[in-house]
């Protein structure tokens, strides 16, 4: 279960002017167990804002985020470290990874956070970049060079090895094929029907509709301009 | 969960002159800290003076053993050492500096093994050559003498010399200072997957902000040796809340 209760957020620029920019004041959220939200809008609005507070990429400046009973307090990091170690999944929009280190060996690393069996955490790894369409030549080798839709699907591949109770995923299914749209969208039912609080940006509407997600226009909600 | 090493109100003057103050830290067990901030700005006196290298004015530096918490600044001088060769590590950016170059690369490695204790050649010789592959530097350059070594291999030598004896915290300074591009992508690589392996607490002073994301939990920005910004790491990066760590985070060239 994730909430997000009276939240402010803004961001102060301090070598510009020390502009203020207030994307939200009282934006209040709660999304299920089960249960998948889309967030709606134009670019700028603060869809992602949302998803990088509940993973504690952003400060909120009051309010309160709860990830399974627990609080999102940027005074105790440690907790954050736990919380994604645990209970937060996150699919990002880009890969961000330390280059030539092998496709196979990117997905497997937050598993092995969890099970350090190589070789069955291996198999897994192996397992979901099979159903990925991953080609099996392609596995040893660093996906920095791979196309932007090998590169999203290594990106979900290595969110969605884990079971986390709570799922945030920035326009998983952007760059990719119809085909391969939904090999991931049915990945993401999967987790839904296991149980997992699922938020996130999905730009077109089949995907939305596939999902069957209850969809929040941010536009409504935000306070950016 | 205990932290690993905590560091409290830590000061330490050059004569007038502001080495490092207030400086703070919390490191858990299996975490990495980066300490990140423009060349003088107290970086290397702050990961110098909580690694031994250089004894503070004031503050009190507390380590967990496992079975006892121990008051770095006011143990015995020997007492220090034995924690300097045992449960510390500390990795120069120059790997010249931490390393002996006229002797064998086998014989660096097994230094702080012979210093704990450990005599029984077979074992020893075993050690290093479990730890040469570790660090991906081929057996069969065991007996030759680090000068012959390039840059990358030095540090990943000066890197299995300092972890043969499982240290709990390992400070680094800049260790891939200095090194190319593609070198560099290899100790990351290396250092990743130590930390997760042997479950390794590390604080790692870097001025290159890429570096600090892809290996560190926590970080802390220093200016005129003290701390402006603290935090998680990406959260500071990504949503920097001082004025200062703004002006850093922005002065990055992308590529």
């Amino acid at each position: 279960m994730i909430e997000l209760n009276k939240i402010t957020k803004k961001f102060t620029l301090h070598n510009q002017g020390k502009t203020n920019i207030l994307v939200f004041n009282n934006l209040n959220l709660k999304i299920n167990p089960g249960e998948i939200v889309a967030l709606t809008g134009p670019s700028g609005v603060g869809k992602s804002s949302i998803l990088k507070m509940i993973y504690g990429n952003y400060v909120f400046q009051s309010g309160q985020i709860k990830i399974n009973n627990h609080n999102i307090d940027h005074t105790y990091p440690r907790n954050i470290i736990e919380l994604r170690k645990n209970i937060i999944g996150y699919v990002s929009q880009f890969l961000r990874v330390i280059p030539r280190v092998p496709t196979i060996e990117i997905v497997m690393e937050p598993l092995l956070e969890i099970n350090s069996d190589q070789d069955e955490v291996r198999e897994k790894a192996e397992k979901i970049l099979l159903k990925l369409n991953i080609d099996k030549n392609l596995w040893n080798l660093s996906p920095l060079t791979f196309s932007g839709g090998e590169q999203q699907r290594v990106n979900v591949a290595r969110g969605l090895i884990r079971n986390y109770p709570c799922l945030l995923l920035d326009e998983p299914t952007a760059s990719l094929d119809s085909v391969n749209k939904d090999i991931v969208l049915n990945l993401i039912n999967e987790k839904k029907d296991s149980g997992s609080s699922i938020i996130g940006i999905f730009h077109d509407e089949y995907s939305r509709k596939y999902l069957n997600a209850r969809e929040i226009d941010i536009t409504k909600i935000s306070d950016a301009k | 969960m205990q932290p690993i090493l905590s560091v409290h109100n830590l000061n330490k003057y050059y004569g007038n002159q502001v080495g490092c103050k207030n400086m703070n830290l919390t490191l858990y067990p299996g975490e990495v800290v980066g300490v990140v901030g423009e060349s003088g700005s107290g970086k290397t006196t702050f990961i110098n003076s909580i690694s031994g290298n250089l004894i503070p004015d004031s503050g009190k530096i507390l380590i967990e053993t496992g079975n006892e918490t121990i008051d770095f600044l006011e143990i015995s001088e020997s007492l220090k050492r034995l924690l300097i060769r045992t449960e510390l590590a500390f990795v120069h950016q120059n790997p010249r500096d931490g390393l002996r170059l006229d002797v064998s690369a086998g014989g660096n490695i097994s230094e702080r093994l012979m210093s704990i204790g450990q005599r029984n050649y077979g074992n020893i010789r075993q050690t290093i050559f479990k730890w040469l592959d570790k660090v991906e530097i081929d057996k069969s350059r065991v007996d030759d003498f680090p000068r012959t070594f390039s840059g990358g291999m030095l540090q990943r030598l000066q890197i299995a010399k300092n972890l043969v004896t499982s240290p709990k915290i390992i400070f680094m300074d800049e260790p891939t200072g200095g090194l190319d591009v593609s070198v560099q992508a290899k100790i990351l690589d290396l250092l990743r997957k130590l930390v997760r392996e042997l479950n390794l607490s590390v604080v790692i002073v870097s001025h290159d902000l890429a570096v600090i994301r892809l290996l560190a939990d926590k970080i802390i920005v220093m200016k005129n040796g003290e701390a402006v910004e603290s935090g998680l790491c990406d959260q500071v990066l990504d949503d920097p809340q001082h004025s200062y760590t703004q002006l850093l985070v922005s002065s990055v060239l992308q590529v």
